[in-house]
């Protein structure tokens, strides 16, 4: 791994690309790049973009299949850009690519960059990748606490809930467990639930309480509730009063465990808490970085700082290059959403004249200046919404069409289960299907990520233990995995772990996992008792 | 940053000994069951298939394929994972299994092979000498009071001076040269059960020889016998047969004859395996004693004679066993069933009393 200023060549082009994203008004963070062999490069893949990791057999085999494939010439080691953003940011660089290559990577990261820096759900963060070296340390320090076989018993289970992060889920840690540190917060924010009509302003909440018009049994009640929960919280230090889709984030916080355990959960939350950042806001983000490495390589190509202007258009229409909404490539997608909606501000079709007017020639040939920047207009954007909302917002049927999202090949039918309803047209190797069908796929993808959606709704079912449910979304879960899962939580909570799914009951204690029917419940009916302070599901 | 560079060494090293351990459990299975024909061909190198490990999570599928986790942590998806395993490891690690000692070579070797192998050690490096490293650090513990198990003090330091690594080192070797005479009698049933052991037998004693020696180094010689010796290609070797008398000694007689006329006999490791039923006639006994004592013994390397499902009329181990009980070149086995496959290998290549 060397510094990018050891190379004088890609030294001169990084200090280019910066000077044109800055001429250009981009917002970035310090991006220190590095150029890597494509071993390294694999490793660092392997490693989830940080230059160090703990030991673990996982990593190893991925590395020796990844190896292997390389060697056999299945797999190419030829990789686009890998960037760890944050600030500093971190990115990498292949040394088997070209000059050329080089700068469009550079420029691509600025995008990155900037995005995380921007993005409504804070991705960027102060030395990340410092503070995950930080965490390999301890990780290091607490193997040999621990002993070997301890270390890998714990790592492997850990493993198996990583799945289970949510940082910026509705559901997320902080909305759904209150404890010393945010105890107040969340008090006032459940009051807040069901607001007492205040007739007059008190000067103190005494004066607040006493003036309220609630019945004594209501107030006894309120009072009571309240209790209960400051007994929770000193008795066990948290409380759960919804359901918790962070469940790596939970136990990282309450799990009873050693420092060296708490050590491992630690890097493992904090490596991965970046993913849901990046399934959350891939297609935006990808947009934004061909969008800017777009405009940066023009004006490289434009001062002859790079050459190879034709070989860049092909790489790019590779990269951009249209598929199917169920293979959606952000790169296309995001790309060309981006342009779409620089031309409706740049054109003023997002001002309210453009939407009143009648006329269908006058909208088709509209072009009046909107009172706000393109570029300006985006950057709001990027600041307020994700891609559920983007989508929702600006992916139009006319452009589903244009995108070339509907267009299935036709190999794909009968795995897609499409009916011959859903088919608009054919032809000898495609058929297109409904945009308004596709749309509705597309932002349904962000409600469950195609991944089982798993809450934490009890932390004190059976002894303490912890209760899971599968919200239903008509699928169920593979079963024989249910309990060497359920046994590795087990393993880290040290104590029952339950699960319930589509009207089982599965618990895992004292090595053994055991099944009965419950009732099947709503996951808007476990929300409904968990506000009542009541239990979702008796054990 | 001040990691110069990136790499997945320890983790790899972590992945690749759970392979050894799955592999070591493979040996075992082999060896209980006295298959050895997953040896495959002649210092090919072997395929081994392990089940895949997989991170067990919750995950949409069918939950009727495949099985649940088998350890706390991995879990098995039904795939497996396919590799190749050198030749010289996997016969390493039988003979590890068997305890088998490496062959006694003699001969000049002028003509050198070189390898690298792990021997030195060395404070910086890539693979951790987990045993030495907790020598040093046990020393250190103790020395600096961290281990005193007097006053309950258990801590072990592992600081970074203790800390050894298996560097690589040139290794120069002589080549040696052997060769090898594969003995068997056709006048009795070699077909079946008895021929199928038998291959599973010379398969062993060829891939052991090749890899004591080197591939290119062993010469395998077949010999065939009734009334008349004589050589034979080794897929003859299981194929010929003739219902008649019989008289072993004169293979041996044979073998002594090419060892002597046809090889340097101060710089060739010589190796004789019979396979028969032992039933023997007349002085035929007597005969083959004779000449193990005084022709072949001073010259060869080893000298195995296995009774093949011998029967109430074997009679040869019976009067060697007057002369060779425990003796260094000369080794004798009876086999009677597939369980003896080990046995019998054992009885061929361990130190006398160790098998």
């Amino acid at each position: 791994m060397k510094p990018v200023k050891t190379d004088p060549v890609l030294h001169e082009l990084e200090s280019r690309v910066i000077w044109h994203a800055n001429d250009m008004g981009r917002t970035l963070p310090e991006i220190r790049f590095f150029i890597l062999d494509r071993i390294e490069f694999a490793s660092l893949l392997e490693k989830h973009v940080y230059p160090t990791s703990p030991v673990n057999i996982w990593e190893g085999k991925r590395m020796v299949t990844k190896k292997f494939n390389i060697e056999t010439g299945q797999e190419s080691s030829l990789y686009y850009e890998v960037v760890q953003t944050g600030n500093p940011a971190y990115a990498y660089l292949n040394n088997s690519n070209s000059p050329m290559m080089q700068a469009s990577v550079m420029a691509h990261v600025v995008g990155h960059c900037e995005f995380s820096e921007l993005n409504v759900l804070q991705d960027s963060n102060p030395d990340r990748t410092e503070y995950v070296m930080h965490l390999v340390k301890k990780v290091n320090m607490g193997q040999q606490q621990m002993g070997e076989k301890n270390y890998i018993q714990f790592w492997n289970a850990a493993e198996s809930v990583i799945p289970l992060i949510a940082p910026h889920s509705q559901h997320n840690l902080a909305h759904s467990v209150e404890d010393d540190s945010f105890r107040y917060k969340e008090a006032e924010s459940v009051e807040n639930d069901s607001p007492t009509p205040k007739l007059m302003r008190p000067y103190s909440y005494t004066m607040d309480v006493l003036l309220q018009y609630d019945s004594v049994e209501v107030a006894w009640e309120k009072e009571q509730k309240k209790k209960d929960h400051q007994e929770q919280i000193s008795r066990k230090g948290f409380r759960l009063y919804r359901p918790c889709q962070d469940i790596l984030g939970f136990l990282c916080r309450y799990a009873p465990t050693s420092r060296a355990e708490k050590a491992i959960l630690d890097y493992m939350y904090v490596s991965h808490s970046s993913h849901d950042f990046v399934i959350r806001s891939q297609i935006m983000n990808e947009g934004w970085a061909m969008y800017w490495e777009k405009k940066i390589m023009l004006k490289l190509f434009a001062e002859k700082a790079v050459k190879g202007v034709i070989d860049y258009a092909r790489v790019f229409s590779g990269v951009c290059s249209p598929r199917p909404f169920f293979m959606r490539n952000p790169y296309h997608l995001g790309y060309h959403l981006w342009n779409h909606i620089e031309e409706l501000y740049r054109d003023g079709k997002v001002e309210l004249e453009f939407i009143e007017e009648t006329d269908q020639h006058k909208k088709e040939t509209w072009k009046k200046p909107a009172r706000t920047e393109p570029v300006a207009a985006m950057e709001h954007l990027v600041r307020t919404i994700t891609d559920y909302e983007f989508l929702r917002r600006f992916l139009s049927e006319e452009l589903v069409e244009a995108f070339y999202l509907n267009r299935i090949p036709k190999m794909y039918v009968n795995m897609l289960g499409l009916n011959k309803e859903t088919i608009i047209r054919d032809d000898s190797q495609f058929v297109w299907i409904d945009p308004r069908l596709v749309k509705e796929e597309m932002l349904m993808f962000f409600t469950h990520f195609q991944r089982p959606r798993i809450y934490l709704i009890d932390t004190d079912f059976i002894d303490g233990g912890l209760l899971l449910l599968h919200r239903n979304d008509g699928k169920k879960l593979r079963k024989d995995w249910i309990r060497p899962t359920l046994r590795n939580i087990h393993y880290i909570w040290k104590g029952a772990v339950s699960l319930v799914s589509g009207g089982s009951l599965f618990t895992y204690s004292n090595n053994r996992l055991s099944e009965k029917n419950v009732p099947e419940m709503t996951f808007e009916q476990v929300i409904e008792q968990m506000k009542k302070s009541e239990k979702p599901i008796s054990a | 940053m001040q990691e110069d560079k990136i790499n997945s060494n320890e983790s790899e090293g972590v992945f690749n000994d759970f392979i050894d351990e799955k592999v070591s459990d493979m040996i075992d299975e082999i060896l209980n069951e006295g298959n050895l024909d997953t040896l495959g061909d002649r210092g090919s190198e072997i395929i081994v298939e392990i089940d895949d490990i997989v991170v067990p999570t919750f995950s949409y599928g069918d939950g009727s394929e495949g099985q649940g986790g088998g350890g706390q942590g991995p879990g098995r998806e039904g795939g497996k994972i396919r590799f190749n395993l050198p030749f010289n490891k996997f016969m390493a690690l039988l003979a590890e299994k068997l305890r088998l000692p490496n062959l006694t070579k003699e001969g000049k070797g002028k003509i050198k092979e070189v390898s690298y192998e792990f021997r030195t050690f060395a404070p910086v490096g890539v693979i951790l000498d987990k045993k030495r490293t907790f020598k040093r650090s046990l020393r250190t513990s103790i020395g600096t009071g961290t281990y005193a198990p007097a006053q309950g003090r258990y801590d072990i330091q592992f600081l970074r001076r203790d800390k050894r690594f298996k560097v690589p080192q040139r290794v120069e070797k002589p080549r040696f040269k052997a060769v090898v005479f594969y003995m068997g009698d056709i006048s009795y049933s070699t077909y079946g059960q008895r021929l199928a052991s038998e291959k599973k037998m010379v398969n062993f004693i060829k891939n052991w020889l090749d890899f004591n020696y080197g591939a290119r180094n062993v010469d395998h010689r077949f010999f065939v016998h009734d009334v008349k010796a004589y050589e034979v290609q080794e897929n003859e070797f299981y194929q010929v047969g003739n219902i008649g008398g019989t008289r072993a000694a004169i293979v041996f007689e044979l073998i002594y004859q090419i060892a002597f006329g046809e090889y340097d006999t101060g710089t060739t490791n010589f190796y004789g395996f019979y396979f028969g039923d032992g039933e023997i006639f007349g002085s035929d006994g007597q005969e083959i004693v004779q000449i193990l004592k005084e022709d072949i013994c001073p010259v060869f390397n080893r000298i195995g004679v296995v009774e093949v499902f011998p029967s109430q009329w074997s009679k040869l181990i019976v009067e060697l066993e007057k002369e060779f009980v425990f003796d260094r070149i000369v080794r004798l086995s009876r086999y009677r069933s597939n369980s003896d496959t080990v046995l019998t290998i054992k009885k061929l290549f361990a130190e006398p009393g160790q098998e």
